[in-house]
């Protein structure tokens, strides 16, 4: 497995832990479904992912996984309080329009709301910026910047800083190296290269 | 839907029901029910015929049918041709035939005209036998809900207990629903297009309009009059306008824009059709009135109204709490008669009531007949969700 296709398999590990049996999911940005797939496979989860594009949507529908294309909010506000068991927020948070309401929506419809992203404060990324003073290219960025979609990056400490600010609890953090494989054993907004949040009201 | 059936183009050896993914020549059949059978409203027919077609072949675990539920104008004559004459094959020959989206090599494909009909099935047109002449307006008033309790006596009589699914657009794709509906056990897929849980007021005021040009026609005579007679001239205006509201103002520009009919150079100072669009509107509602009855027209137009799957329940997540199959939901950006928000709001409403729902939107141009449409997205959906293939995890963004 390529450095990339095995960063794609980290959700998968962590966030399979996280998710209890038979429940109910949502993957908000679930892209072709591998990760509700996985979920529905090992954990028999009951799962729906939403996503913009039709070709995604498809990719769910032929693989088993229930999918909604269509603009997520739309969908967070047609659901009652703790409808979902678990939302998940994969790679997708730094591509939302109003991240803050995306997410305090999820931790209503949800009852609990995982984040998973890629520390934009990460030492490599600080140098790249630094030395390069280009668009970030890497294993996991790899397009240049007229092919890519728009992004919003984060850093450990923007989240850090936002879950205090809107007093949300955060019941499980996962820092990983830059392997996206080994703990980060200190200063995870410098050292770490992914992260994942576990979050309720 | 409209008439404008694609047709496939010949090919280059053999007569076209012959090309490949052409289910061929194809052949009616009826199915007799001589009990009686009681309507929603009460009323009662001695007895019915549905008149249906099928397609491949029924396994021996009897569990590979596919139900096509067809829309307001359209039959049972979903794919394939009559004759090696036919101008035009079924309605939704694109979709349906061997290799093709819904796949008659592997499925067994059922399609039945609604009660009410006038292609065959029992309704207004047939003659009642208690007089010898036919219903006209003294047939039972006709809902959804009996079409699909009909539908659900022919498959009785075909010996098929489990739908591998259900799949129609339109009217269709409400009887397909409801048939999920008061019908848990018997249907393990839904594939719903371009539908609604009910008509919103546009959409009813449309088909009152139609009503209305077809009952002020002094020749629909309070719904009697001779099958080789009747409103005419009310059912074409019904169909021209109902046209209108099945395309969109995209679809009808790049067909017609304002290009004029040739024999419209002499003189621009009449109401003779000018326009290509007006010819065009003309033609096809001649080409309906000659196949449809006015008093079919009025009962499943008045259907369609009367179909409100939240009122009729209590809401729509109780309408959905007994369905069991798993459900895909297809909506059109350009269908403004059966907008995309109402057939999100099925999805929705299945998810919320805890069901497994798909929703996926085509952004075609040609408005609510899109989901007719010749479009390699659309098979994709389909075939995918019929056949669920086996994707091995492959990362692809």
């Amino acid at each position: 497995m390529s450095q990339r296709i095995e960063k794609r398999t980290v959700d998968m590990r962590i966030i399979g832990e996280w998710v209890e049996p038979k429940t109910r999911v949502l993957d908000l940005g679930c892209g072709r479904g591998e990760l509700l797939d996985y979920l529905l496979q090992t954990k028999r989860a009951d799962g729906v992912g939403v996503d913009l594009d039709l070709d995604r949507i498809t990719a769910c529908v032929r693989r088993g996984v229930t999918a909604y294309q269509g603009d997520m909010m739309a969908f967070l506000r047609a659901f009652p309080a703790q409808h979902f068991d678990r939302v998940i927020l994969s790679r997708t948070v730094h591509e939302l329009n109003q991240p803050a309401e995306v997410i305090l929506e999820a931790l209503r419809v949800g009852r609990a709301l995982t984040v998973g992203f890629v520390n934009h404060g990460f030492w490599k990324n600080r140098w790249a910026a630094l030395v390069q003073g280009r668009k970030l290219r890497n294993s996991v960025y790899t397009t240049e910047w007229a092919e890519s979609r728009p992004a919003n990056p984060l850093s450990i400490a923007d989240f850090e800083d936002f879950c205090r600010a809107k007093e949300i609890r955060v019941t499980h953090r996962v820092h990983l190296l830059g392997d996206w494989k080994t703990p980060c054993p200190a200063l995870p907004n410098l050292l770490a290269g992914y992260a994942l949040y576990d979050l309720t009201r | 839907m409209t008439d404008d059936v694609e047709v496939p183009p010949v090919p280059a050896t053999g007569p076209r029901h012959q090309a490949p993914g052409d289910v061929g020549l194809v052949q009616a059949h009826d199915f007799v029910f001589d009990r009686t059978f009681a309507f929603k409203s009460g009323q009662t027919l001695p007895g019915f015929t549905l008149r249906y077609e099928t397609y491949g072949t029924l396994n021996a675990t009897r569990d590979n049918a596919v139900l096509i539920c067809h829309a307001l104008s359209g039959d049972h004559h979903c794919a394939g041709w009559h004759s090696a004459d036919d101008r035009k094959p079924g309605w939704w020959n694109n979709l349906i035939g061997p290799g093709k989206a819904v796949d008659t090599r592997r499925f067994f494909v059922v399609c039945a005209n609604v009660l009410g009909g006038c292609q065959g099935s029992t309704g207004p047109s047939s003659v009642d036998p208690a007089t010898g002449r036919p219903y006209g307006s003294t047939f039972p008033f006709v809902t959804v809900r009996d079409m699909v309790y009909a539908q659900k006596l022919l498959l009785d009589h075909l010996g098929i207990s489990g739908l591998h699914a259900a799949i129609g657009g339109s009217m269709g794709g409400m009887t397909a629903l409801l048939t999920a509906i008061e019908f848990p056990t018997l249907v393990r897929r839904v594939v719903a297009m371009a539908t609604t849980a009910r008509e919103s007021a546009q959409a009813i005021a449309f088909n009152e309009v139609g009503r209305q040009a077809i009952m002020q026609d002094p020749a629909w005579n309070h719904g009697d009059y001779p099958s080789d007679g009747g409103p005419r001239v009310g059912l074409a205006i019904a169909r021209m306008m109902a046209h209108i509201t099945y395309v969109s103002d995209a679809s009808m520009d790049r067909k017609f824009g304002r290009r004029k009919k040739d024999t419209a150079a002499a003189d621009a100072y009449t109401f003779d059709p000018q326009f290509e669009v007006e010819g065009y509107l003309r033609h096809q509602a001649q080409a309906f009135i000659n196949r449809f009855d006015a008093n079919s027209y009025l009962y499943i137009s008045r259907a369609l109204d009367q179909y409100d799957l939240a009122h009729a329940y209590g809401s729509l997540e109780r309408a959905f709490a007994p369905v069991q199959a798993e459900s895909l939901v297809v909506g059109f950006a350009s269908d403004w008669l059966f907008p995309p928000e109402q057939n999100r709001a099925l999805a929705l409403a299945l998810l919320r009531a805890g069901k497994q729902a798909s929703y996926a939107e085509l952004a075609t141009d040609l408005g609510h007949d899109s989901f007719l449409l010749e479009s390699e997205e659309l098979y994709g959906l389909v075939r995918g969700f019929l056949e669920r293939e086996a994707v091995a995890f492959d990362f692809a963004i």
